[in-house]
């Protein structure tokens, strides 16, 4: 119950953020050349004035701004987030079918990063400054300082098409028609590139981190203690050190989410996957504005969520903070 | 003094300078090696390095000289990459001095906006800026730094945030010194070090920021940028993979000389670690 | 008053069009799925509401249009077995097919035709608005008859062959009494056509099966359709040679690939199969500005690009020099002969001094910027080397890049710009989408029209004659005049004609056999084993 009421004054204490940060995006993207109705005629391939004249009058968009963005505030309080013109669609569905893609690309990158990262930073701390900590660290700001799609279709180009291991993109095979395992499955299998590329980004941040924090940690009093003890370096290492380390690591999750959402749009892009970042590209190309400040509610919703989680670890790993402070 | 020998000591941070120059290099001397217009017709579109000595690394998809790109493009994506994270940093420093300092209201108003910002992602923002006001290289810039701001802020608050009560300040503020003094003369001096070497890491996002613009199609095409060579080199990938290959390795080598830098100069002031091992 | 082949089944007719000795030997087999690639995502898959070949391409499969184009580019039956006009062009009958069914199981009727005619294309299809502007009713005097009523004049050929793209039927009994625009069947189809609509995941495929019932018995032969969305182009060629997709239609794929899989053998690049639907790459000055007020000045332009150089280098021979609105693959409007604007540098540079605007410091005339449409790579590639070839001549380009939108409202709208690039899209007929680039009169705002402040009263007299005369003969001769005025003064230049490119998979048998192929029904299309 505590923590339930503690999340609801985190996100209650969130709220007057985003609305003014919804507000600020509508206004903005009013100074945009174009409207939704542009953007169709575009996708149409013609059409004439009286055609836009009625659509226009058809999507609300005839109104004046003040009275645009009063609507659409008012119909935010209510919690729905409005009808989507390029999509047909409402808002909430269009983007609780893109969901899924991006929350699964998101999650696997995550743990690829944080995992290998963890591996990979405890490799080069151990030897500091030895060969090992060189090629990692190296290694580490290469994949950091190489742009994502550049990389994936450079490993589009040589795991799909020259060595036929892995598919070329999309979301699943289409019309196979799998169901349970096979169809996790048949996803996971599309989902290994896309990861890979994702994931390499932060990778160099968490080796870096994790390296750092493992220097760190060693050198204080506890762990000599602990080695003086005479325990066996592993055991110190999983002990005392990791435990500590993993705070920043956790931490940083939360700072990343964000950035990871914007990533996504371009390796979504390359890959073709049906997920929240393309379709954020895609409705500020159309002047979607709905589907857009509906993208922004939901990831900042999400970003929320992840630091939420990210405060319960870490009330758990360091048991000094409480998660009611 | 110290601190420079410490950065000289290892290698990575030396290779890191050695490539920065030569980058830095590379840029001072477009000129004077590819004295015509980068962007202008050069010979048959598509030849690969190597095939004719007048482009030693080939043409791109517009017949326009690649070297030439890639000497001339130093310079916009270093300019780039200076200019934006100049803004972020500026714009961050004073936003987080100005919260740090104050605290109270005026600090939660200012955490609330930099925490929307963050929530955000940076990313989307960015294409909706571009969207709104255009794809011309200074407005790219510029976007780029709007949208980099928060974490040299938040950076710059918890520094301001440690030092405001310490002993020194409070004495200064004692002896009746005014605010903008105290801030500019005794606060910043000490809290300015881990935001130049977070400086960085803000260079290295916006040169990778403008390619991945460039990329989607929506940098200024009327400059020379790594990012529009890549983007342009886009379609002909699988073929001509050249073409925004070397662009890709000049921007990997710029980021990582920038990053190897980076972390010299935060291993060189934070000496503690280094001296251990 | 030409009776229609009404014996001739669809299918059939496509089938005896089909050349080539090979292909008669081999018996077609049924069963299979094909994948087709699609770049990008339409709103609206209903070809009655849109006049898009990104929509055909999908909605062609499920829908029928009244008539469509044989392989000689002629209309034949399809919903529609046979027509007649009146001498005065004001009545046109239509006799309809029998024995047709929804997918739904409701017969097909004249109603259905009457309301699509009267709600759908009249009120909402773009194109089909202007087109049906003197459409006064429908007549249904038996459920297999429709008769068109015209308030001016209608050529039949005109009406013809612009209804195989804006000629699309939907079912009345779906849409009456809805909101026509956000009819759930908009996005997933009800037809009569030889494939049914199964299921539509937005950003990723759609999928159609087979049509047992479908009025061409026999046909189709493949049991499945599917399309599927890959916005990233090179990672659709990826696609294509891992063997995921077979076709990949309307020039999607990079300009580079389809020329290297010109030369593999898995593979048809080709643009057979797309000569209905002819494009060309445009050069449109802003009349309003003080140098392009001058004829001479938008000439120099002109004999400043060496568009063969272009075409050869750059669009890899996908591509040749326009020679005016009528592309030459339409031979019922097309005539040749015309003045052309040959490459000539030093022309150009004299035609710009004599207009009064010599080189100044830094050998500088004036500035233009310069909008190109965002969709197409050719459009960009076109778009710098203008850029590299005016600056020569003293005239510094500025690429001012936009998104669709922001493209269509700053040229069509705002008129903010000097210069702009696009595409031009001709549809078997002049009067449908190719005289509105010359005609004065329509409101800004309107894509693809004349926004360009030039106006010519006999130009717009030369349409206005040509939309409604009734001779074929004499309507080509007015379309030949309207051509020459037109190439003399250059408000916009046609500089690049082309032909959409299709990449095929070379198991495929019976593909590109029309004019319009890919926006075509595809019920004869079969996988060679």
């Amino acid at each position: 119950m505590k923590f339930l009421a503690y999340a609801a004054r985190r996100l209650a204490a969130s709220l007057p953020t985003l609305l003014i940060l919804l507000a600020g995006l509508f206004v903005l993207l009013q100074f945009a050349p174009g409207d939704t109705v542009d953007a169709l005629m575009a996708q149409a391939g013609g059409g004439d004035a009286v055609m836009a004249a009625e659509l226009r009058r058809f999507y609300g968009l005839d109104l004046s701004v003040p009275e645009r963005l009063a609507a659409y505030l008012w119909r935010l309080v209510r919690l729905d987030l409005g009808f989507s013109a390029i999509y047909n669609k409402p808002v909430a569905t269009v983007i609780l079918e893109r969901l899924t893609p991006t929350l699964l690309l998101m999650a696997s990158s995550l743990s690829l990063a944080f995992a290998a990262g963890m591996v990979l930073g405890v490799l080069a701390a151990r030897r500091v400054n030895g060969w090992p900590d060189t090629v990692i660290s190296t290694l580490g700001l290469i994949f950091y300082a190489t742009p994502s799609f550049w990389f994936g279709l450079m490993g589009i180009v040589v795991f799909a098409v020259k060595l036929a291991w892995l598919p070329p993109g999309g979301y699943g095979t289409v019309g196979a028609g799998y169901a349970g395992l096979r169809l996790m499955l048949d996803i996971a299998w599309h989902l290994i590139l896309p990861t890979v590329t994702l994931a390499l980004i932060f990778l160099a941040i968490y080796l870096r981190i994790m390296r750092a924090a493992m220097l760190e940690v060693l050198n204080l009093d506890f762990v000599r203690a602990a080695r003086a003890k005479g325990l066996s370096e592993t055991r110190v290492l999983v002990r005392h050190v990791l435990r500590n380390a993993l705070l920043p690591m956790v931490t940083l999750i939360g700072l990343q989410a964000g950035t990871m959402l914007g990533g996504s749009v371009v390796v979504e892009s390359v890959f073709s996957l049906p997920g929240l970042g393309r379709l954020a590209y895609e409705s500020v190309v159309q002047r979607d504005l709905n589907t857009l400040l509906g993208i922004v509610f939901v990831s900042a919703i999400l970003v929320i969520v992840v630091n939420f989680v990210v405060d319960l670890l870490y009330a758990k790993l360091d048991p000094r903070i409480t998660a009611t402070g | 003094m110290a601190a420079f020998r410490r950065y000289l000591r290892s290698p990575a941070p030396v290779l890191g300078l050695v490539l920065l120059m030569a980058v830095i290099a590379m840029a001072l001397c477009a000129d004077l090696v590819f004295p015509r217009d980068p962007l202008a017709l050069a010979g048959r579109p598509l030849q690969w390095p190597g095939t004719n000595p007048r482009f030693w690394l080939g043409t791109d998809g517009s017949g326009r000289d690649i070297a030439a790109q890639i000497f001339h493009g130093a310079r916009v994506s270093l300019l780039i990459g200076v200019v934006a994270t100049a803004i972020a940093i500026a714009l961050g420093i004073a936003i987080g001095a100005v919260a740090g300092f104050y605290g109270g209201g005026v600090d939660t108003v200012l955490m609330r906006v930099t925490e929307a910002f963050q929530t955000l992602p940076n990313f989307i923002l960015l294409l909706v800026l571009v969207a709104v006001f255009g794809s011309d290289i200074v407005t790219v810039t510029v976007s780029i730094g709007a949208v980099s701001w928060p974490a040299p802020a938040r950076l710059t608050r918890a520094e301001v945030l440690s030092l405001r009560n310490r002993e020194f300040v409070l004495a200064c503020r004692t002896l009746g010194m005014g605010d903008l003094r105290l801030i500019l003369g005794e606060i910043l001096p000490n809290a300015l070090p881990p935001v130049i070497v977070y400086a960085s890491v803000v260079m290295a996002v916006a040169i990778l920021l403008e390619s991945a613009l460039a990329f989607l199609g929506l940098s200024d095409p009327n400059v020379a940028s790594w990012g529009n060579l890549i983007g342009t080199g886009r379609t002909v990938i699988r073929s001509e993979w050249y073409v925004s290959a070397i662009p890709g390795v000049a921007i990997l080598v710029t980021v990582l000389a920038v990053s190897l830098v980076g972390q010299g100069l935060n291993d060189a002031l934070n000496p503690r670690l280094k001296e251990r091992t | 008053m030409q009776i229609g082949r009404r014996d001739l089944l669809a299918g059939a007719a496509v089938a005896a069009a089909l050349p080539g000795a090979l292909r008669a030997q081999e018996q077609p087999r049924r069963g299979g799925t094909v994948t087709v690639h699609m770049g990008s995502e339409q709103r609206i898959l209903n070809g009655s509401l849109r006049a898009s070949t990104g929509v055909y391409v999908v909605a062609a499969k499920m829908q029928e249009p009244l008539v469509e184009l044989d392989g000689e580019g002629r209309p034949v039956p399809m919903l529609a077995v046979a027509w007649q006009s009146a001498p005065d062009g004001l009545t046109h009958t239509f006799r309809l097919r029998q024995g047709v069914r929804w997918h739904d199981g409701k017969p097909f009727t004249s109603a259905d035709v009457q309301y699509t005619a009267m709600e759908m294309w009249k009120k909402h299809l773009n194109y089909g608005t202007a087109l049906q502007l003197y459409l006064q009713a429908v007549d249904t005097p038996d459920p297999h008859t429709a008769v068109f009523r015209y308030s001016r004049p209608m050529p039949q050929d005109l009406l013809l062959r612009a209804m195989v793209d804006l000629g699309y039927i939907s079912p009345k009994h779906v849409f009456e009494g809805t909101n026509v625009l956000e009819n759930p069947a908009n996005t997933a189809p009800v037809g009569t056509g030889p494939f049914r609509f199964v299921q539509y995941e937005r950003g990723q495929f759609i999928i159609a099966d087979r049509n047992p019932d479908y009025w061409n018995a026999g046909y189709p032969y493949l049991d499945r359709i599917v399309w599927r969305f890959i916005t990233d182009k090179a990672a659709a060629t990826a696609a294509m040679e891992a063997g995921q997709v077979q076709l990949s239609p309307y020039s999607s794929l990079p300009l580079a690939d389809m020329d290297r899989l010109r030369k593999d053998p898995r593979f048809i690049v080709s643009t057979r199969g797309n000569e209905g639907n002819a494009v060309t790459n445009t050069v449109e000055f802003n009349c309003r500005r003080d140098f392009f007020k001058d004829v001479r000045v938008r000439r120099a332009i002109c004999h400043a690009l060496d568009v063969d150089f272009f075409c050869e280098n750059f669009l890899y021979g996908f591509g040749k020099r326009g020679t005016g609105p009528i592309p030459s693959s339409s031979p019922d409007f097309y005539t040749p002969g015309m003045p052309q604007y040959e490459f000539d540098r030093r022309k150009a540079e004299r035609l710009l001094d004599e207009a009064g605007f010599r080189r100044g410091a830094g050998g500088v005339r004036f500035r233009v910027r310069l909008l190109p449409a965002p969709w197409g790579e050719d459009i960009a590639l076109w778009a710098t080397f203008i850029q590299q070839s005016l600056q020569p001549i003293g005239i510094p380009v500025e690429i001012v890049r936009r998104d669709a939108a922001g493209f269509l409202t700053a040229v069509y709208r705002d008129h903010d710009f000097d210069l702009a690039t696009g595409w031009h899209q001709y549809r078997n007929d002049p009067a449908v989408s190719t005289t509105v680039w010359y005609r004065s009169g329509s409101p800004p705002g309107s894509p693809w029209t004349n926004q360009f402040g030039w106006q010519s009263d006999e130009v717009d007299r030369l349409i206005d004659d040509a939309a409604s005369e009734l001779d074929p003969a004499r309507r080509k001769a007015k379309y030949a005049e309207f051509t020459r005025k037109v190439l003399e003064e250059v408000p916009v230049w046609m500089a690049i004609e082309r032909q959409f490119i299709s990449v095929t998979s070379a198991r495929l048998r019976n593909h590109h056999n029309t004019p319009r192929w890919p926006s075509s029904h595809w019920s004869d299309l079969w996988i060679a084993s």
